[in-house]
């Protein structure tokens, strides 16, 4: 019996309207009509400006809005051929709209996207989100023109920052994956980004679409993909991170971005178990921006939920870490805050553990993800005590350090990892 | 009278040859289904094996905690345990058949009882197996979670959970095998009745305050003030 | 472009109604015109000189009517010292030499009116020779009555800021005149003055030529360099409203004393400006559709049908009366004055990669070898002049996929000598070769050898034959030259679809503009229950019902449909 396909007929459809594309842009939305419109304009305005002879497309992928987004879309489509008479495009910027499910899923609007990116041989391809309400049309053509022009496969955006915006990405994800994988690529869990037809080709391919790890995150499995299948990465600038509309729930973030990461780590082994120093990759515009803003965050609540975690989850961390590491934690947890300061060579040590007890499935892995907040959180409050005032050289260079950390225990994550229970 | 007594002897032997002519087929019999029966249970035992290993049975137990268990009791893996668990009951049943094919006059009422007892205990165990294993995630879930909230006595609200979980669990497995039924019943209802009317007069008298907080912090305009964790991504 | 109505309404005497219908019917033959364009010089030479002649072209008019054409267009063969191809005319009323005389002119009329063929011929309205003895007159002093003929001025910053049309070439608008000491304006090359129509006496001198040759029997003039006849300071001395009044004024002296002559525009301006040449159908019957003609090239290139639909949406309703003049390529160079920078980057990169093919904002190369030899795309392109709106314009060679020598001067390369057969210079000429007017084309792949009247006759599968029957079937349907358009875009951007109605008569014409093949979904609801029958093979294809017609199309391929409800 035939396999159900996913994509829907209508869509299909579509598709064949548009034909063989050189440049794709996937806009994935669930209730954005607030937002779409100067997303879309953007979008535009970049292509026409930009590529003025490529075939391109426009997608949205659609997680079943409720406030006519889809509509929205397409009518703006009219408008924008209506508008554009004046004969300032060679080209038709094609249009397409399809809705993919009744509840939004990024895993399953990627997973159109790629789909589209295949079927129409798409050379570029490019990402964008309508909740970045500050996209101008240069964040478009340096996602795309790298991977159109310089033949990148993956291409992740670099952001200016305060300097306490993206403390997880800096104290954890950033230099872990730097470790593992050997390519210094900062931001692979963002909101837009570049790639090839070659690697949607290749993603497609892969049945791993149900798995929660690539639902929740397929931007950072689509880039380890990349980096694991020896594609050519690099990042480029695009302009300031603004910070969401809604607060920032940590342990969610967590479980997503680390859940996500230690599930790439288990099934690309052949990628990053022989590897064992980092890279630069081709970075278009500066590599970094960050900016003095921003209050640091309170460390009390911090260290108090770090405190609370260490003691409450003792059995749970006793059976996934070592047992001096456990020890050491302990007494680290113990200390004044005001003197409080938790060893980069015990953090990296611990992390590593959390990765190698993952692999063993020594408890459920959610939960095992879950138990790394509290002592993330305690790192986190050892950065800000140690990284108030400090300048963003300072904080770079604490970045660097901490990286080259990871990469020196990565020996002892490998012997970790191979050990038979 | 030795004639007596030797006819009698005669006829005894000759009844007990009788008896044996008879037994004997019987025995031969049982003795085919017992060898039957076990030829059969390796097969089932080997499929079932065969069938689980695909499934990746092992790893969701893993996951699951049920292996750490299992580990604790000495027990084989879930894969090999369910495995040879079906070993032994088919062969235990074609046993039990082979028995009954006997004609043991009393033996086979007490066997047919058995038989029909079965199930209730398997049910019975896999009840307390699940109980126990359901308990054990969730309460674990509960930890973190309240943990990472920074909720206050984290610890409470686990134990809580995994006892809640256990009593049931233990509840349905004796209700099953028909132990003291309606003792258990009225156990349980009493019990938990008596902890849900216990926790509401210790919150309804206790955490006034802390209820009118409460509601005053969610229903009301005013701005709440609320720990904010700084941008992770 | 819009809806062109059906023919004239009736009248109430029936005899009368039909004479009045036919006459009105024939005064609107340019409609119904397919018209071959060539050069006298470049047909067909008799006498062995070297250069084409009016006696040559008139024993090459049957194979003119074989091919299926109604109407022929004659650039310029006057006396001219050539130095612009026949458009620097030194006398208006007599015929160049070595062309023949004018009695050989009058045969060659007679003979293509025999065979239904009407003839149109230059008017060189504008500018005149500096050997025009007008000029000479002019020029020779100050006070001489012809010197208000011309446009003069002691200084060379009147009308300052008006564009040259050959940059490059032209550094000014302005000459200086040696002889009386004074500039002269000249919009063309500097050896090419302007008339000054604020003289009357120029309008009189100009008219008596029309008359001159309208009363010899020509059945309309192309009015070449017309936005231009009036200057005015502050202006672009282009498209000036004392311009429109004195085209009107031809048109009325030629309606009252030659009813059913046509005049036809040169006016490469953006549609809305030369929507303004049709007046209110008192100006010119017909006008280029300059803008159009480039889109098409374009759209095949980007396989878009979004230039074509753009330009057209753009076009402007004009008179009943009058038609729109649509073409693929002329002697002049393709001209991309009237595109974008952008569109005009594009041209150059895909069609004009050598910078030899380029010349005044234009490409100076054959519809042959820009196509680059494809018969597909030759035949798709000539299927697009002949379905679309307007009277289409075939330039000659084309029908047989001549090619071009970008490496001749000026846009000679467009311009070489018509190849008949494979022999002694192509068939055109009995000359030495080294005499000939221009070298023939004779690489392996456009040379004479290979492409030439004579073998295409020979195959029914040529492209000779291929665009005998295309024209055939055109002619056979007024719904192409007289019907309306309405454009029924569908989703697929690959896919240019239109249907063209008169009265009962509707065809349905699909084209596919790119290399590779496509389906198509068109809606014709507003077609249910018709039978297309496919209009080259006759074939019926599914009757038209509810659902989306689908249509697949091989690369480059269209199709006609009669659209018939039986």
């Amino acid at each position: 019996m035939a396999e159900e396909s996913f994509l829907g007929d209508d869509f299909l459809r579509q598709l064949m309207s548009v034909g063989e594309v050189d440049l794709l842009v996937g806009v994935p939305t669930y209730n954005n009509a607030s937002t779409l419109g100067q997303t879309l304009y953007g979008v535009e305005e970049s292509l026409r400006q930009n590529f003025v002879r490529e075939r391109a497309v426009i997608l949205n992928v659609d997680g079943g809005s409720t406030d006519e987004t889809r509509q929205l879309f397409m009518q703006s489509a009219e408008r924008s051929d209506a508008g554009h008479r004046g004969l300032t495009s060679l080209r038709t910027i094609h249009r397409i709209s399809c809705e993919y499910g009744t509840a939004p899923s990024h895993g399953l609007a990627l997973h159109n996207i790629v789909a589209a990116a295949d079927l129409l041989r798409a050379k570029a391809c490019a990402v964008i989100s309508p909740t970045t309400t500050n996209l101008t049309p240069s964040w478009v053509v340096n996602l795309l023109r790298p991977v159109y022009r310089e033949s990148l496969d993956f291409v992740a955006p670099l952001y200016a920052r305060s300097r306490f915006q993206g403390l997880l990405a800096r104290n954890l994800l950033y230099p872990m994956r730097r470790a593992i994988f050997g390519q210094r690529i900062r931001e692979i869990y963002c909101e837009e980004w570049g790639f090839s037809g070659r690697l949607a080709s290749q993603c497609l391919e892969k049945d791993v679409w149900r798995e929660e790890a690539v639902r929740a995150r397929p931007e950072a499995w689509m880039a380890i993909t990349a980096i694991g299948g020896g594609l050519k990465c690099g990042q480029s600038f695009v302009g300031p991170k603004m910070a969401p509309p809604t607060g920032t729930d940590i342990v969610e973030i967590i479980r997503q971005t680390v859940g996500n990461f230690l599930w790439c780590m288990e099934t690309n082994q052949p990628q990053w178990l022989s590897r064992s120093d980092s890279q630069p990759v081709p970075t278009f515009g500066p590599d970094h921006e960050l900016s003095l803003d921003g209050i640091p965050p309170s460390q009390e609540k911090i260290f108090e939920l770090f405190r609370s975690g260490v003691s409450e989850l003792e059995p749970i961390l006793a059976s996934i870490l070592a047992q001096d590491t456990h020890a050491q934690i302990k007494a680290v947890a113990l200390s004044d805050r005001s003197k409080f300061h938790f060893p980069l060579a015990l953090w990296v040590r611990t992390v590593y553990e959390f990765a190698a007890s993952y692999h063993h499935t020594v408890l459920n892995r959610d939960h095992l993800v879950q138990a790394l907040v509290p002592l993330y959180r305690g790192q986190l409050c050892s950065f800000l005590l140690e990284h108030a005032n400090a300048s963003a050289e300072a904080m770079e260079a604490q970045s660097e350090l901490l990286c080259r950390e990871f990469e020196r225990q990565k020996p002892y994550l490998v012997e970790r990892w191979k050990l038979k229970r | 009278m030795k004639e007596v007594i030797i006819q009698g002897l005669r006829q005894a032997y000759s009844n007990l040859v009788h008896m044996f002519a008879e037994f004997l087929p019987r025995l031969l019999v049982m003795l085919v289904i017992v060898i039957v029966g076990l030829l059969v249970a390796y097969v089932l035992r080997a499929i079932l094996r065969a069938l689980l290993h695909v499934t990746r049975l092992d790893r969701l137990s893993e996951e699951a905690g049920a292996s750490r268990f299992l580990r604790m009791a000495a027990l084989p893996s879930m894969t090999e345990l369910l495995s040879r668990s079906l070993f032994w009951v088919t062969w235990s049943g074609f046993i039990l058949i082979g028995i009954s094919v006997l004609g043991v006059a009393g033996l086979q009422e007490q066997i047919s009882r058995l038989f029909l007892l079965l199930p209730a205990i398997f049910i019975a165990i896999l009840i307390l197996f699940v109980g126990l294993v359901t308990a054990n995630f969730l309460s674990r879930a509960a930890l973190l979670a309240a943990v990472n909230a920074g909720y206050a006595s984290p610890k409470l609200l686990s134990w809580s959970i995994r006892f809640v979980i256990w009593a049931l669990a233990v509840s349905m497995a004796l209700e099953q095998v028909g132990v003291a039924r309606q003792t258990v019943l009225a156990a349980f209802s009493i019990v938990f009745g008596a902890l849900m009317l216990g926790l509401a007069i210790a919150f309804g008298l206790g955490g006034r305050e802390l209820a009118r907080d409460f509601l005053e912090r969610n229903l009301s305009d005013k701005k709440k003030v609320k720990y904010e964790e700084p941008q992770p991504l | 472009m819009q809806n062109v109505p059906a023919p004239p309404s009736v009248i109430s005497n029936p005899q009368q109604e039909n004479s009045a219908l036919i006459l009105q019917d024939e005064n609107l033959w340019y409609k119904d015109a397919v018209i071959y364009q060539l050069h006298v010089r470049t047909f067909c030479d008799s006498n062995g000189d070297g250069v084409g002649d009016f006696r040559g072209l008139t024993g090459k008019l049957d194979y003119l009517q074989e091919l299926g054409i109604n109407a022929v267009w004659l650039l310029p063969f006057y006396p001219s010292p050539l130095r612009d191809d026949g458009y620097d005319i030194a006398d208006y009323t007599s015929v160049l030499p070595a062309y023949g005389t004018l009695q050989d002119f009058k045969d060659f009329l007679a003979a293509a009116h025999n065979r239904r063929i009407r003839v149109i011929t230059e008017m060189v309205v504008n500018h005149t020779s500096d050997q025009h003895p007008w000029f000479q007159e002019a020029r020779s002093s100050r006070d001489n009555s012809k010197r208000d003929w011309y446009v003069w001025s002691d200084t060379d910053s009147r009308y300052q800021g008006v564009r040259i049309i050959f940059p490059g070439t032209e550094m000014s608008n302005w000459a200086w005149d040696p002889i009386s000491k004074s500039y002269y304006w000249h919009r063309f090359f500097s050896h090419q003055p302007d008339l000054n129509y604020d003289n009357p006496a120029v309008r009189e001198a100009m008219w008596e030529v029309m008359k001159f040759w309208l009363d010899t029997g020509v059945d309309g003039f192309r009015l070449d360099a017309v936005p231009y006849l009036i200057e005015r300071e502050g202006t672009s001395c282009a498209n000036l409203p004392e311009t429109h009044e004195i085209i009107r004024d031809f048109r009325r002296r030629i309606d009252a004393a030659y009813p059913g002559k046509m005049l036809l525009a040169e006016a490469n301006q953006r549609p809305a400006d030369i929507r303004s040449y049709f007046g209110n159908g008192d100006e010119f019957h017909m006008a280029f559709h300059f803008p159009l003609m480039p889109r098409m090239f374009m759209a095949v290139k980007l396989e878009d049908r979004k230039p074509i639909i753009e330009i057209l949406e753009q076009t402007p309703q004009i008179p009943d009366t009058c038609q729109w003049c649509i073409f693929l390529r002329n002697h002049d160079e393709l001209t991309l004055e009237m595109v974008t920078d952008v569109e005009r980057d594009y041209m150059y990169d895909e069609y004009a990669v050598d910078k030899a093919m380029r010349i005044y904002l234009g490409i100076r190369r054959r519809l042959a070898p820009m196509m680059e030899n494809d018969r597909r795309r030759m035949e798709l392109l000539s299927g697009l002049l002949l379905s679309l709106p307007g009277t289409p314009v075939i330039y000659y060679g084309d029908e047989i996929g001549m090619g071009d020598n970008v490496y001749l001067g000026d846009r000679n390369g467009v311009r070489t000598p018509m190849q008949w057969n494979g022999g002694w210079n192509a068939g055109f000429s009995s000359a030495d070769p080294e005499r000939l007017y221009s070298p023939l084309i004779s690489n392996p792949v456009y040379g004479y050898q290979a492409i030439n009247v004579d073998s295409q006759r020979r195959s029914a599968h040529s492209l000779l034959s291929w665009t005998k029957s295309v024209i055939q079937t055109r002619n056979a349907f007024r719904v192409f030259s007289r019907g309306s358009i309405e454009f029924l875009n569908p989703s697929n951007h690959r896919v240019l679809a239109y249907v063209r109605c008169l009265g009962e008569e509707k065809v349905l014409v699909v084209n596919n503009l790119s290399s590779s093949a496509q389906a198509v979904e068109l809606n014709l609801q507003a077609y249910k229950k018709h039978i297309p029958i496919e209009m080259f093979g006759r074939n019926l294809f599914p009757r038209i019902g509810d659902l989306p017609y689908l249509l697949t199309l091989g690369p480059y391929q269209f199709y006609w449909f009669r659209l018939r409800r039986i």
